[in-house]
């Protein structure tokens, strides 16, 4: 398949040598050890720790493969070489995660390895993307293009991938470990809630971070708590190091409920977390993962914005067609947001079509949006973790055309941060770890929300489902959060409101006893009714909460359930 | 019949080693230490030391190997013991362990203590990272990689 030349352009990570050999690698480790375990050399038990490490599930139908997109970010060829691996290994399609990566539901488990040297060469792979090790960096889907940035955190997020890749000493802690990264004013990377969350900014010219440990989603959800502020940059593994040491050597192993580090560090206390940190980071501070300016400068070039040509009227031609087509303008209005290049804008491909399982997308959507990344940008397409595509440099006299073949591709809605761009993970249709199925409760409040007014008339509202305590679905962060609970063999689905996940996060109230999958849709408008009877002006469903409190919500709910 | 084997490649009988709270320097033997353990510097000169894994993917035993290696400077023989799985033995090796007792005869292949040529982190077996190393790493971008359809 030919490439626009122009492709050679885009700004993402390229692997050199001792990258790409890294991982053929592993792909050879890791088919020794399949091959070991089909031959019956290797228990059940040690190969699910190693399979786990290659994010190889066994769910509840056929193995799940977990394919690692480091920070959300992806190459047209990349992506496209993932709609290859659906269409031959799989059933034509796959899942975008809320962790920014990729999922197959259906390949077989002698195949992986053939995946996994597919994957390869396109300079991809599962490494930890499960298991109880440090997964996949996630950042904010705008990296690199959003007007609102201080920092562009790629750079960084790769260190911190290639430093957290096969760590000899942080691959067996006690629990799984999930680290994200902001660099712009308004957090969209969910920093609060991660095992550790680092936000970058400048101050007097330099790179600094703020680094919050300890928060997360889960059993017991917690907003981390700051235990240092403006690290500067080079330090940042070292301090990373010494916060993964305390934890490896201190965290509790004995109850994988009470495993994470945010129990480490409500035991210690923050302050006593931080001084332990602080003591360790002192003999660790100055060594040689120390990131010099050299290491720090060359990795930033990988990022360097590609030459972005002049589009001369593009704000006059897009202004037009927003006039003349409604339903454009409120595509644009919904899914665009502004890039720091005058002329550009950062355009959201929802893939939370009524009557399509959020984030699932087919091998032909796969392709679609990687020709249009070339079409209508450098080749670049970022996954979010509200399960969207995302391109992030649109000429803004291209988005017509852009949004035109979205919507003949099921691609166009004009949803993005509405209550139909619903988060929601793969639930009891797939998953063996849930409690209840998360999809057809989504696709139910879809249908019941899907009027246009009605929709926008609510506004921005994060509606988010998990199927289980793991909270893949983040529901604990929803404005409206559903969670799937077993009742004696029966799905139940326990509601909360007020779940925040930006900047002033927050994590959401249990309304109260949980309600039958029946009962979801009509819970779920009767909290909607609320919120439009008590709001003032324009006030947001979250602010009207906020004001308001559980007790009106709560009233509407078990008046009409009981 | 358990096995040690050593990094080289060598096999041996098991050594003898005694409990942390039993040991002296004068027995002559190794400690025996739990994973949890706080390092005690009268142990730094024993001959041999050797870490107890209560369960193979208990990460505990590969931070106090390091701290040993790289904080206590401990230059001995360091071991691993107990619940020890011949897949996990290229993290032991990195973290500074030159020998692992294995519940095995046979060595396994050298593949197992080195699956692959090179790591982007600093070890206690390697204080340079590789970004000090290489400061300069040829390029593969140009590489032409083979296309899903070709």
């Amino acid at each position: 398949m030919p490439f626009p030349s122009g492709l050679a352009l885009h700004s993402m990570y390229r692997y050199d040598s001792f990258d790409q050999q890294f991982v053929e690698e592993r792909v050879a480790h890791f088919r020794a050890q399949t091959q070991r375990y089909l031959a019956g050399e290797l228990s059940d038990d040690a190969f699910l720790q190693l399979r786990l490490r290659n994010g190889l599930y066994i769910q509840r139908l056929a193995p799940m493969l977990r394919v690692a997109v480091p920070y959300g970010t992806l190459s047209s060829r990349q992506l496209r070489m993932l709609a290859h691996v659906s269409r031959h290994y799989d059933r034509g399609y796959a899942h975008l995660s809320t962790r920014q990566n990729m999922q197959f539901n259906w390949p077989q488990l002698a195949e992986v390895p053939d995946i996994l040297a597919d994957l390869a060469t396109v300079q991809m792979h599962a490494i930890q993307t499960s298991g109880n090790c440090i997964r996949n960096v996630t950042t904010d889907e705008f990296a690199g293009v959003a007007a609102d940035e201080a920092v562009d955190p790629r750079p960084y997020c790769e260190l911190i991938r290639q430093w957290s890749t096969s760590h000899p000493e942080f691959d067996w802690l006690p629990r799984k470990f999930k680290i994200a990264l902001s660099g712009a004013a308004a957090d969209r990377a969910a920093v609060n809630v991660h095992d550790i969350g680092i936000t970058a900014r400048r101050q007097g010219g330099e790179v600094v971070f703020d680094i919050l440990a300890g928060g997360g989603l889960g059993r017991t959800p917690a907003i981390g708590a700051l235990i240092r502020e403006a690290l500067p940059a080079r330090h940042l593994l070292t301090y990373i190091e010494a916060i993964m040491r305390v934890y490896n050597r201190y965290g509790r192993r004995d109850n994988k409920h009470r495993a994470r580090i945010k129990i480490l560090v409500r035991a210690m206390t923050a302050e006593g977390f931080k001084a332990r940190v602080d003591e360790e980071w002192g003999h660790l501070r100055g060594s040689p993962s120390t990131l010099s300016e050299e290491a720090i400068e060359r990795m930033v070039a990988h990022f360097k914005p590609p030459p972005h040509p002049e589009r001369k009227g593009a704000a006059e031609t897009l202004a037009a067609q927003r006039l003349q087509v409604p339903a454009f303008n409120r595509w644009v209005r919904r899914n665009v947001s502004p890039h720091k290049q005058a002329g550009y804008a950062v355009a959201v491909l929802s893939t939370k079509e009524t009557g399509t399982p959020p984030g699932d997308v087919s091998d032909r959507q796969m392709e679609a949006v990687a020709d249009w990344a070339d079409a209508y940008g450098f080749g670049e397409v970022r996954i979010s973790h509200q399960q969207n595509f995302v391109l992030p440099d649109v000429g803004q006299d291209q988005l017509y055309a852009l949004w035109r073949a979205a919507c003949t591709e099921r691609l166009g809605a004009a949803n993005r941060g509405l209550a139909t761009d619903i988060i929601c993970c793969p639930g009891g249709d797939y998953c063996s770890l849930a409690n209840a199925k998360s999809i057809p409760v989504a696709e139910a409040l879809q249908r019941q929300l899907e009027d246009y007014d009605y929709l926008h008339d609510l506004g921005e509202l994060d509606l988010n489902i998990s199927g289980c305590m793991n909270a893949c679905g983040h529901h604990h962060v929803g404005h409206i959060g559903i969670l799937g609970v077993d009742k004696k063999g029966r799905e139940f689905y326990q509601v909360s409101i007020g779940g925040h996940s930006g900047a002033d996060a927050s994590i959401g109230q249990i309304m109260g006893p949980s309600f039958s999958r029946a009962e979801v849709p009509g819970v779920i408008s009767g909290i909607l009714d609320v919120y439009l009877a008590y709001r003032i002006e324009d006030e947001s469903f979250l602010h009207c909460f906020r004001r308001i409190g559980m007790a009106p919500f709560k009233e509407r709910a078990y008046a009409k359930a009981a | 019949m358990p096995r040690l084997l050593r990094t080289n490649g060598e096999l041996a009988p098991p050594p003898e080693l005694l409990d942390a709270d039993q040991w002296t320097p004068e027995s002559g033997l190794g400690v025996k230490l739990p994973v949890d353990a706080e390092v005690d510097e009268r142990w730094l000169a024993a001959p041999l030391l050797g870490i107890d894994f209560p369960a193979f993917n208990d990460g505990r035993g590969l931070s106090l190997a390091v701290l040993l290696r790289t904080r206590h400077g401990y230059a001995g023989e360091l071991i691993a013991v107990g619940a020890v799985h011949e897949e996990l033995l290229h993290y032991m090796r990195r973290c500074g362990f030159n020998g692992f007792v294995l519940n095995k005869t046979e060595a396994p292949p050298a593949a197992t203590l080195h699956p692959h040529s090179d790591y982007y982190q600093a070890s206690a077996v390697e204080p340079r990272p590789a970004h000090r190393r290489m400061e300069v790493r040829p390029s593969t971008s140009s590489r032409t990689s083979p296309t899903p359809s070709s």
